[in-house]
């Protein structure tokens, strides 16, 4: 194989739900910002129409902004959560994704599998320098994606990913 | 259905030819809504006929039937005129539809005023089947249905053509896209001596080529034994449960003639419920199953038959269920995912049933065609077992507050050959994923799991019927679920670099020592 393996530690990583090792990599914290920005954009509006109603009309409006900002808040918190979760790591055969803290999901997808891998990002995100790495598989379940990954890295990974699928490649 | 299309009279057409389809298939496309026109006019008449027989007057008697009764001449060349029409537009979009094999590619040309060319690479082909709608069956036709990876889209169908033709054209089509996707020569080469096979009778004398695509027949499934199968189902015992408490409310109540009249009011809840079990029936109805080198072919139909090809080679999990309702007789159905076939079986196509109900016998013996040997212990153990038996990871007392009733018998084994695993303590389900077929693993862990340290352990396969779960394990065992799978999986990738039909026609690779054993070429490299 041409490509080098990328894991850092020599020592084979075992994959687990839980543990961080140093190999497991984590996605760029700019994403909890645009996520954050994302977040912002629908509850500020929301948030400055519950406010100028609460000044015009009536001071009970206050109640709705409280409750606007509460969930702000915690919808921060859980990005935050969410976004620190999401780690990742390139394997002698196969990338493994894992997300989620409450619903915790790890995908395995060998390379020899890969059928494209799609790298995508909007115009918030580019803003940032991210941008999001879709990984396919023959099955449409089993792909996994992999967010908020800097732009020159998430191309690098795509080049890496296929020529390492090249490589392995298993027919159906 | 000797009257084969002026183009395709001989044995085999030059490929690259333009081929018409039979001259009967626009009739029978329009001809639908033809005979509705004729039967609607017909009906039409009748009644204004009838009554004026009886001398009654008929109220408000539609003008036209009046016209028909006045000028019969009259109807009568409008009648002419319409089917002089209909049959000019037929003919004319018959001239126009062409279709042919070239470049590698099959294409169809169809359309007068808009045009369509559509075709599909020869390598895309994923199956390619025969089916015969009643109406076509009574002609004598069959349309070729050849479905290409990309959905129900990029299917392309060719309606009509003479029944043996059709079947000339899917073999010829099979042969082509087998050897596209083989990239190697000596596709057919070893299957050549394989046994042939009377036909149902539907013709004499076959084309060479023809007897080794029938393949040798596995097994059929008696209509009287689908018919009992397919009434154990909730849905029947709902029925019988309405009806019966139909009855006894008008018993006990003595509102007899009440709650009788109240009961049209159920129709389309029992309509539901029968349409369901009707369609099961109808689709899965003069079940057969034979086998060839590389493929299953799959008859099936009560009205409609439907021949398909399910290759070997594509077959990715196999499930062996058995419903609660079925267990006192013993029976069992099996299904597989296979790649690039949809298996929603909305239009009663369904290639992903090898085995609509069948006995143990039969169901290990359709695991047997597709090289799972019925003798293994994990298959045994996965169709019958309880739980406990050695090689069988499952989940531990713990799971018994999300899993109450099986978790002691779900689990999975690790065969040298494939992943078993079992589910379900009153319905059944054993489902077998050879190492080469694994697609990608995923674990999963909800928040009442991980309090309980479990987590669930997936395999996931191409779309389909079948889904690969050992829920509930132990945290540490599915992560060992994971790295075992998934090591295995990588050996059997590396042993089979290539898609490809294996000659000795199992979705497992061959046992050293029953390699010799096996007929056909070695594996293509």
């Amino acid at each position: 194989m041409s490509v080098p393996p990328v894991s850092p530690s020599s020592e084979p990583v075992v994959v687990t739900l839980r543990d961080a090792g140093p190999a497991w990599r984590p996605v760029s914290p700019a994403l909890v910002t645009v996520r954050l920005v994302v977040l912002a954009v629908v509850l500020v509006p929301l948030l400055l129409v519950c406010v100028g109603l609460a000044l015009l009309l009536t001071p009970w409006v206050w109640l709705g902004a409280g409750v606007l900002v509460l969930v702000g808040a915690w919808a921060a918190w859980v990005v935050r959560r969410q976004v620190s979760a999401i780690s990742w790591v390139e394997l002698d055969d196969e990338i493994v994704i894992r997300k989620g803290r409450l619903f915790r999901s790890l995908v395995s997808v060998p390379y020899g599998r890969l059928q494209y891998v799609d790298i995508q990002s909007g115009p918030l995100a580019r803003a940032f320098g991210l941008a999001s790495c879709e990984i396919h598989t023959a099955s449409p379940e089993s792909g996994g994606s992999l967010p908020g990954l800097p732009t020159a890295e998430a191309e690098a990974l795509r080049t890496r990913l296929a020529a390492r699928g090249e490589a392995q490649r298993a027919g159906l | 259905m000797t009257d084969v299309p002026p183009g395709a009279t001989a044995a085999a057409p030059a490929d690259e030819d333009w081929q018409r389809l039979h001259p009967l298939s626009p009739l029978l496309r329009g001809g639908v809504v033809l005979l509705a026109v004729l039967g609607y006019a017909a009906s039409r008449v009748v009644d204004r006929v009838l009554p004026a027989a009886d001398g009654g007057p008929s109220g408000g008697a539609p003008d036209e039937a009046a016209v028909v009764l006045e000028h019969p001449l009259l109807a009568l060349a409008a009648l002419l005129l319409v089917i002089a029409g209909v049959a000019t537009v037929g003919w004319v979009s018959w001239r126009f539809s062409r279709f042919r094999v070239a470049r590698g590619q099959l294409e169809l040309r169809s359309g007068v005023l808009y045009r369509q060319h559509r075709q599909v690479p020869l390598e895309r082909v994923q199956a390619v089947e025969t089916t015969r709608p009643l109406l076509a069956r009574l002609l004598g036709l069959s349309q070729v249905v050849v479905q290409s990876a990309g959905g129900a889209d990029s299917h392309l169908t060719l309606a009509y053509l003479g029944a043996g033709r059709a079947e000339e054209v899917r073999a010829h089509l099979l042969d082509l896209a087998g050897r596209a996707d083989e990239r190697g020569p000596g596709a057919g080469a070893g299957g050549g001596g394989a046994p042939a096979t009377p036909s149902d009778g539907a013709g004499p004398a076959r084309v060479a080529g023809r007897s080794r695509d029938e393949g040798v027949p596995v097994l059929d499934v008696p209509n009287g034994r689908l018919f009992v199968a397919t009434l154990l189902h909730p849905a029947t015992l709902v029925l019988g449960l309405v009806v019966l408490g139909l009855l006894v409310a008008a018993a006990v109540t003595g509102l007899g003639a009440g709650v009788l009249a109240g009961a049209p009011a159920l129709v389309p809840v029992v309509f539901g419920l029968a349409v369901g079990r009707v369609k099961e029936l109808l689709v899965h109805g003069n079940f057969a199953l034979s086998r060839t080198d590389t493929a299953l072919r799959v008859r099936h139909g009560l009205t409609e038959l439907r021949a398909s090809s399910v290759p070997l080679h594509r077959v990715q999990a196999v499930e062996a269920l058995q419903p609660l309702w079925w267990r006192p007789f013993g029976w069992w159905r099996v299904r597989v995912n296979v790649a690039g076939v949809r298996s929603d079986g909305s239009d009663g196509n369904d290639q992903t049933t090898l085995l609509p109900v069948g006995t143990l016998g039969d169901a290990l013996r359709v695991l047997a065609t597709l090289g799972v040997r019925p003798d293994d212990p994990f298959v045994v153990a996965a169709l019958e077992g309880d739980g406990g038996e050695p090689g069988w990871v499952g989940p531990p007392r713990a799971a018994r507050v999300l899993d109450p009733w099986s978790w002691r018998r779900s689990g999975y084994a690790v065969s040298d050959t494939a992943l078993h695993l079992r589910s379900g303590r009153w319905s059944r389900s054993a489902v077998v994923v050879p190492h080469a077929r694994v697609q990608s693993l995923a674990l999963e862990q909800g928040p009442v799991q991980a309090r309980l340290g479990l987590a669930t352990g997936r395999v996931v396969s191409t779309p389909g019927p079948v889904s690969a779960r050992a829920a509930h394990l132990r945290t540490g065992d599915a992560e060992a679920f994971l790295a075992l799978v998934g090591a295995r999986a990588r050996e059997a990738r590396r042993a089979v670099p290539a898609a490809g039909p294996r000659p000795g026609g199992s979705i497992l690779p061959p046992d050293p020592a029953e390699t010799v054993a096996r007929r056909g070429t070695p594996l293509v490299d």
